[in-house]
C-alpha cells in the first residue's frame, strides 16, 4: 500500500486528513497505532522509536478514538469505572481499590466540562448512554492521562448531525486547551477545513494536498472538492 | 420432618460446594465470556490431588490449598494455549480437559477411584473439634457454607480492585483494555487461573465429604456450573441487593434442589442427566424471556 | 443537548415493573421447589396398614449384569425365608447405578438422607458408596458380591467389621479356575486378563491369580481399564499380545461389557473363561462358578438378623462363600473345536439350559 511513505508532524499540530476510500487513511492510522505491521521503515513519536512496540504498549502515549462509539468504552461498566480505569493508564493494575473515592469529585469536574449532564450519572452503565454521549466520554477518557499523540479515526462519522457537531466542538476545545498533537481522519470536508492547522489529502498511499497554517486557512470546501474530482478523473472515473 | 431437614441440609451442602465451582465458572464464562471446558478436568484434579495428599497424611487444609493451586495452574495452561498459541477458547479448554484425564490417573497411580476413609479431613479434624456436640451433625454444612462465603467475599473484593475491574473490562471490550495500555491476553489468563482454582477447590472439598476421589466425577461439571450461573443470574437479576456471586451461589443451591426433588419423585438415575439438560434449557429460555427489551443487564458491583 | 438523553421518566416505570416481576418470579420459584420437596418427602413416609412399622430397605445394585441380578434375586428370597416380605413389613427401594460410581454415590446419599432402615450394596463400588453415605447416619449396611471388603476399606477385618457394615464375600476359586483352564487348554501358556483399576476386588484377585498361575505353568498378561469405553480396546490389546485365552474376575465393569471381550476373543479364535454361570450362558467357554443366588440368600438372612435386632452389623463376621461348581457351554466348545476334558464330563452344560 505504502511505498516510500514519509510523514512528519510537528508537536502541537492538529492535522486533518481527508481522502477517498482506499486512499490509505485508516491503514496509516493502524500502522501508527500498531494494529497493522510494516515491512520496513520506522515510526518515531517524541524521539522514541516505537516500531517494535505492540499496540497496547503504544497506547500508553497514543490515544485513539474510533468511529464506532462502542469501541472506546466498556458498556457494562459504569461511567465512573470507565474513567477510573482510564485514569490508571501507565500505572500498575494491582489489588488496590479500583475506584479511588477521593478522585470521584475530580472525575465529576471533568464530566462537567463535557456539558452533557453526565456528572449526575456517574453510576450509570455506559451501555445505556447514546452514541454521542459514549463518544464524548471516549474522547474524555483518551485524553485524561497526558499523551503524546491523539488519533481520531472518523470519530464523528457514526453519529447523527447534532451529536456530531457537539462532539467535534468538544474535540476542538480539548485539543486546543491541552495542546495535544492530533491526527484526525474525517470524511467531513467542512470539519477538515474548519478545524485544525494542517490539512492532508491522501490518494493511493500518497499526499496530494499538504497545506498548513495560512495556506490551510485559505482553503475552502469547494477547493477540496475540485481536487477530489481531478483525482477521480485521473483514475478514469 | 427429620428427613426433610436432612434433605434440605444435603441440598445446601452440595449447593455451597458446587457453588464454589459455579463462582469459578462465573469468572470465566460471565465475566470473560470464555466458555471454559477445562472445568471438567480441573474438578477431578482437585479431588485426586486431595486424595493423594490426605492418604499420605498431609494436613487436609493444606491439601485444599494445594488443590486450588493445581487447578489454578491448569487454568493458566488453558489461558496460555489460547493467548500465546492462538488456539480458540473452546479447543483450549477441551485440550486441557483431555490432558487432565491422564494427569489425574498419574496422581492416583492408575486407580480410577481412590478411597481414603477414616483419614483426617477438614470435616473430622482441626477446627471441627471445637464445635459443640449438638452441631456436629451439621458440620459439613457449616464448613461448606463458610468456605463458599469466604470464596464469595474474596471474589467480590477482588472484582472491586483495579485488577478485577480490568478483568471485567477484558470481557466487555478488549480494545478498551489495549487503550489503557494493558494486554487483554494476560487478563484472560488471570481470569482462567482464578476460575479453575475455584473449581479444583470445590472438588477438593467434595472429595473430603465422601472421603474418596473419582476421576470420572468431572463429566458434566461444566454444564452444572453453567446451569447454576445462568439460573442464578437470570432469576435473581434485578434483586439488586444480591451481588452476582451471591446469585450464582443461590443458583447452585436451586439447581441441586431441582435434582433432589426429582429423586424424591422417584426419577430413575438414568434420567438424571436428561433432567439436568431440561432444567438448563428452562433457565436459558427464562433468561431470554425476562431480558426482553433490555440491553445491558450485568448488575452493579 | 437534551436529545442526548434517553427518556428517563418513561423507561423508569418500565424498569421498576419488570424488577417487581422478576423478584416475584424468583421468590415463587424458590418457594415452589422447597414445598415440592416437602410434600414429596411426606408422601414417601409410610406406615404398615395394621400399625406395624414398615422398614425401608434401600438396595443399590451396581450394574445390570446377570451375576448381580442373581444376587438380588437371592437376597429377596433370603429375606422372605426369614419373614420379611416386600410390600408387607418391608418396602424395598431397588436402584441400579448402571455401572457408574457417581450414580451409586448419589443414590446412596439419597437413601441415607431419606433415613432408610438399611442400605444394601450389591458389588464393591455400590458397597463403598453405601458405606460412605451411611457412615454419619448410623444406618446398617449389608453388602454382597464384594470379593475383598478389607481392601475396599469398608470393614476393618472379616471376623469383626467394627464399622456398621457386614455382608457376604465371594472369594473366587482361583486355583480351581486355573486347573480348569489347564484341563481345557493343555498347551496354553499365556492367560489374558482385563480388569478395572478402580475395583479393589479385581486388583486383589489379579495379584493372587498371578501368584498361583506359575504353579500351573501360566504367564499372565493383563490390561487395566478405567471406564466402560476402554474395555474393548484393552481386550484387543491383550489378544494382540498372543494370549491363549482370556479369564474374567468378578470385575463389574468388565462383566458389564462382556460382549466387547467376547468379540475380541472370538476374532482371534480364543476362549474366554468366565467367573459365573451367567457369563458362560452368554458366550464364555467355562467357569468355576459360585452360585450367586445362594450368596444372595445368605445375605438376605444376615440382613434379616440385623433388622430383627438379633445382631449388630459391626459384630457380625463377614461370611465367605467359595464353593464352586464347574459349568461349561457346549456350543462354544464346539465352535472353538475343543474337546470336553474327562474330569468335567459331569459338569453342567449352560448351553443346554438355554
Amino acid at each position: 500500500m505504502f511505498t516510500d511513505f514519509d510523514l512528519m508532524i510537528k508537536k502541537g499540530e492538529f492535522v486533518s486528513v481527508v481522502g477517498s476510500n482506499g486512499s490509505g487513511k485508516t491503514t496509516m492510522l493502524n500502522i501508527i497505532c500498531g494494529s497493522t505491521g510494516i515491512d520496513s521503515g520506522s515510526i518515531v513519536v517524541n524521539n522514541k522509536d516505537i516500531t517494535h512496540l505492540k499496540e497496547h504498549q503504544r497506547a500508553s502515549f497514543i490515544g485513539r478514538v474510533f468511529q464506532d462509539p462502542g469501541k472506546g468504552t466498556c458498556p457494562s461498566l459504569t461511567i465512573l469505572e470507565n474513567m477510573s480505569l482510564a485514569d490508571n493508564k501507565g500505572r500498575s493494575f494491582g489489588l488496590t481499590p479500583g475506584i479511588q473515592r477521593r478522585k470521584i469529585d475530580y472525575y465529576r469536574t471533568l464530566l462537567e466540562q463535557l456539558k452533557l449532564g453526565l456528572e449526575d450519572k456517574t453510576n450509570l452503565r455506559v451501555g445505556s448512554l447514546s452514541g454521542g454521549q459514549r463518544q464524548a466520554l471516549a474522547l474524555l477518557i483518551s485524553t485524561m492521562v497526558p499523551i503524546d499523540l491523539l488519533i481520531l479515526d472518523e470519530h464523528t462519522a457514526a453519529l447523527d448531525p447534532r451529536s456530531s457537531e457537539t462532539v467535534m466542538e468538544l474535540t476542538n476545545r480539548i485539543i486546543t486547551e491541552k495542546g495535544i498533537t492530533t491526527l484526525m481522519v474525517t470524511h467531513n470536508l467542512r470539519y477538515a477545513v474548519e478545524y485544525g492547522n494542517r490539512l492532508l489529502m491522501m490518494h493511493q498511499g500518497g499526499f496530494v494536498i499538504d497545506a498548513a497554517g495560512e495556506e490551510k486557512a485559505s482553503l475552502g470546501v469547494p477547493d477540496l472538492l475540485k481536487v477530489f474530482n481531478e483525482i477521480s478523473i485521473e483514475c478514469g472515473n | 420432618m427429620d428427613i426433610i431437614i436432612g434433605i434440605m441440609r444435603n441440598i445446601l451442602e452440595e449447593g455451597f460446594i458446587y457453588g464454589i465451582m459455579a463462582m469459578g465458572v462465573y469468572i470465566s464464562y460471565s465475566v470473560l465470556h470464555f466458555p471454559d471446558l477445562s472445568v471438567d478436568g480441573t474438578f477431578p484434579l482437585g479431588m485426586c490431588v486431595t486424595a493423594a495428599l490426605i492418604s499420605s497424611g498431609v494436613n487436609p487444609y493444606v491439601a485444599c490449598v494445594v488443590a486450588f493451586i493445581c487447578g489454578a495452574c491448569a487454568g493458566c495452561v488453558t489461558g496460555l494455549l489460547h493467548v500465546k498459541l492462538r488456539i480458540t477458547d473452546l479447543l483450549s479448554g477441551i485440550l486441557v480437559m483431555t490432558a487432565m484425564w491422564s494427569v489425574n490417573l498419574v496422581i492416583t497411580r492408575g486407580s480410577a477411584v481412590v478411597p481414603f476413609y477414616n483419614k483426617d479431613t477438614i470435616f473430622n479434624s482441626g477446627a471441627v473439634s471445637l464445635l459443640p456436640d449438638g452441631l456436629y451433625a451439621w458440620r459439613i454444612l457449616l464448613i461448606s457454607a463458610v468456605a463458599a462465603i469466604a470464596v464469595k467475599l474474596i471474589l467480590d473484593l477482588y472484582l472491586k480492585t483495579k485488577s478485577g475491574l480490568l478483568l471485567r473490562a477484558t470481557g466487555d471490550n478488549q480494545q478498551f483494555v489495549k487503550s489503557v495500555s494493558r494486554d487483554p491476553g494476560t487478563m484472560k489468563i488471570i481470569g482462567l487461573t482464578i476460575g479453575n482454582g475455584c473449581t479444583a477447590l470445590a472438588g477438593s472439598i467434595l472429595s473430603q465429604v465422601s472421603e474418596s476421589a473419582n476421576i470420572n466425577s468431572g463429566t458434566g461439571m461444566v454444564v452444572m456450573g453453567l446451569a447454576s450461573v445462568i439460573i442464578g443470574t437470570s432469576i435473581f437479576k434485578r434483586l439488586s441487593i444480591l451481588k452476582p456471586t451471591a446469585m450464582v451461589l443461590t443458583g447452585s443451591v436451586l439447581y441441586r434442589a431441582c435434582l433432589a426433588v426429582a429423586m424424591q419423585l422417584g426419577l430413575p438415575t438414568n434420567y438424571l442427566k436428561l433432567l439436568m439438560a431440561v432444567i438448563f434449557t428452562f433457565a436459558l429460555v427464562a433468561n431470554n424471556v425476562l431480558a426482553k427489551g433490555k440491553k445491558y443487564e450485568t448488575p452493579e458491583y | 443537548m437534551k436529545r442526548f438523553f434517553d427518556n428517563p421518566a418513561g423507561s423508569k416505570s418500565n424498569k421498576s415493573n419488570s424488577n417487581k416481576r422478576r423478584s416475584i418470579a424468583a421468590v415463587i420459584i424458590t418457594v415452589l421447589i422447597f414445598s415440592l420437596i416437602f410434600t414429596m418427602v411426606s408422601c414417601n413416609q409410610q406406615s404398615g396398614g395394621n400399625g406395624t412399622k414398615v422398614l425401608n430397605i434401600g438396595v443399590i445394585q451396581f450394574a445390570p449384569h446377570p451375576s448381580l441380578d442373581n444376587c438380588y434375586e437371592g437376597f429377596v428370597q433370603g429375606l422372605k425365608e426369614a419373614g420379611f416380605v416386600d410390600g408387607e413389613n418391608i418396602k424395598i427401594d431397588f436402584q441400579n447405578a448402571q455401572g457408574e460410581m457417581s450414580n451409586s454415590d448419589m443414590i446412596a446419599k439419597n437413601m441415607a438422607a431419606s433415613k432408610y432402615d438399611m442400605i444394601v450394596g450389591i458389588a464393591t463400588p455400590a458397597a463403598m458408596s453405601a458405606y460412605s453415605a451411611a457412615k454419619d447416619n448410623d444406618i446398617p449396611v449389608i453388602f454382597t458380591a464384594v470379593s475383598d471388603p478389607v481392601a475396599a476399606g469398608i470393614v476393618k477385618s472379616l471376623e469383626r467389621p467394627e464399622y456398621n457394615v457386614t455382608g457376604t464375600s465371594d472369594v473366587l476359586p482361583l486355583e480351581a479356575q486355573l486347573k480348569m483352564i489347564r484341563a481345557f487348554l493343555p498347551e496354553a501358556r499365556k492367560i489374558g486378563v482385563v480388569y478395572t483399576t478402580s475395583e479393589p476386588n479385581s486388583v486383589s484377585h489379579l495379584s493372587q491369580f498371578r501368584e498361583l498361575a506359575g504353579k500351573y505353568g501360566f504367564e499372565i498378561v493383563e490390561a487395566g481399564v478405567t471406564s466402560a469405553s476402554e474395555v474393548a480396546a484393552a481386550a484387543m490389546t491383550v489378544v494382540s499380545k498372543g494370549v491363549d485365552c482370556i479369564n474374567n474376575f468378578t470385575d463389574n465393569n468388565v462383566v458389564n461389557n462382556l460382549s466387547s471381550v467376547l468379540h475380541a476373543a472370538d476374532g482371534a479364535g480364543i476362549p474366554v473363561f468366565g467367573s459365573e454361570v451367567e457369563q458362560v450362558k452368554n458366550g464364555c467357554l467355562a467357569s468355576e462358578s459360585i452360585d450367586y443366588v445362594s450368596l444372595g440368600v445368605e445375605t438376605g438372612k444376615m440382613a434379616a438378623s440385623v433388622l430383627k435386632g438379633e445382631t449388630k452389623a459391626s459384630e457380625m463376621a463377614v461370611k465367605l462363600i467359595s464353593d464352586s461348581t464347574p459349568v461349561y457351554n457346549s456350543s462354544v466348545l464346539e465352535r472353538l473345536g475343543l474337546a470336553l476334558p474327562a474330569e468335567y464330563e459331569g459338569a453342567e452344560d449352560a448351553a443346554a439350559a438355554k
